[in-house]
């Protein structure tokens, strides 16, 4: 058993992503509340004009995925919403601490393949682990313009000025704007 | 005089307004210690409001000399009796983490410089302009006295209150 989770708990991953409307995000928790999940930690945005929603629910075992997948198809069939469902393993439920110093990297300029891939390619060949990442696509239709930010965890004996450094080169390459700034949470 | 122990929410205290001093006496320069040395107990801990240890008056302690953010802007100890903002100019978002809320941080927009009026443990008063890591500081610690934790002020649950979690 997990020492970082209560005992006799099941855990799934839930994903959703359906056609923006009113109302997804009652309908999935309302199945979730009836069969008596946890709703451990989610994450829902819009992403372009879909609704995206990746959610961590618990149950107390015993409980099967069959069982969530019986009511989510029922609920499919009433709502047209497409729900996946993952069992998740003990050792998949264990939250990992963050190390090392904490950045915020911003990368902007005109859209192009391939962006998301050269920039995390560069910090994962270095174990810089990414924590957060977002991207939209701004500016005009004639003129798009890609944004990406990130926020990563350094390894020891790596450096703001270290990450800065390694991803000037990208700048130039991919003609974009790259930024490295450090974000030190403080304890009070 | 023994360091107490930090309140973590969701204990009551920590959401209740509390009292003004009304006046100086053993209790209070009592309470004072106690902050102090529950203050220097926390690891790494810039300051201690008086209802983080169970005690609804307006009373903090801030003292950020020591720390790598406030090292090099700083009034050294501020032990702070009724403390009152007269003054606040200019907008910075830092990663605050609270010791009542452990484990957790959240990116809180601050005013970069203010001004701030208090009574000393001695009963002399004392107005003082404080900027940067000191005053998102002495922020923090009167939220507390207004019964506010940093949870009152993020604009998103997205920006950086959870820690990471991998599920790999």
């Amino acid at each position: 058993m997990s020492e970082c989770r209560k005992e006799n708990l099941a855990h799934f991953a839930v994903t959703v992503i359906s056609k923006d409307r009113p109302g997804i995000v009652a309908d999935i928790s309302e199945v979730l509340f009836r069969l008596g999940c946890n709703l451990e930690d989610s994450s829902c945005t819009m992403l372009g004009g879909d609704f995206a929603m990746i959610l961590i629910i618990s149950h107390e075992k015993p409980f099967t995925k069959a069982r969530l997948g019986d009511e989510f198809k029922l609920l499919h069939e009433r709502t047209g919403l497409t729900v996946s469902v993952r069992a998740l393993s003990e050792a998949e439920i264990c939250p990992v601490k963050e190390e090392g110093e904490l950045c915020l990297i911003s990368v902007y300029g005109s859209d192009q393949p391939g962006i998301v891939y050269r920039v995390t390619k560069e910090l994962a060949e270095r174990k810089i682990n990414i924590a957060d990442l977002n991207t939209k696509l701004i500016g005009t239709k004639e003129e798009p313009v890609y944004v990406l930010m990130l926020e990563a965890a350094l390894p020891d004996g790596m450096s703001v000025d270290d990450t800065a450094a390694v991803l000037e080169k990208l700048k130039k390459e991919l003609s974009v704007e790259i930024s490295v700034r450090v974000i030190t949470p403080v304890s009070l | 005089m023994p360091v107490q122990k930090i309140l973590l929410y969701p204990h009551p205290i920590l959401k209740k307004m509390c009292h003004p001093v009304a006046a100086i006496d053993r209790s209070i320069t009592g309470l004072l210690q106690d902050l102090l040395d529950t203050m220097h107990a926390g690891p790494g801990s810039v300051g201690v409001a008086a209802p983080q240890i169970g005690v609804t008056l307006r009373v903090c302690v801030v003292d950020v000399s020591a720390s790598r953010n406030g090292k090099e802007n700083n009034h050294g100890l501020l032990q702070m009796i009724n403390p009152e903002i007269t003054k606040r100019q200019g907008a910075a978002i830092m990663r605050e983490g609270c010791m009542s809320v452990p484990d957790y941080t959240g990116d809180v927009e601050r005013a970069t410089e203010i001004t701030i009026r208090f009574m000393d443990g001695d009963g002399i008063h004392h107005e003082i302009e404080a900027s940067g890591f000191e005053a998102v500081a002495i922020q923090h610690e009167m939220d507390h006295l207004d019964g506010m934790l940093f949870l009152d002020r993020i604009a998103s649950l997205k920006t950086g209150l959870f820690r990471r979690k991998s599920y790999k």
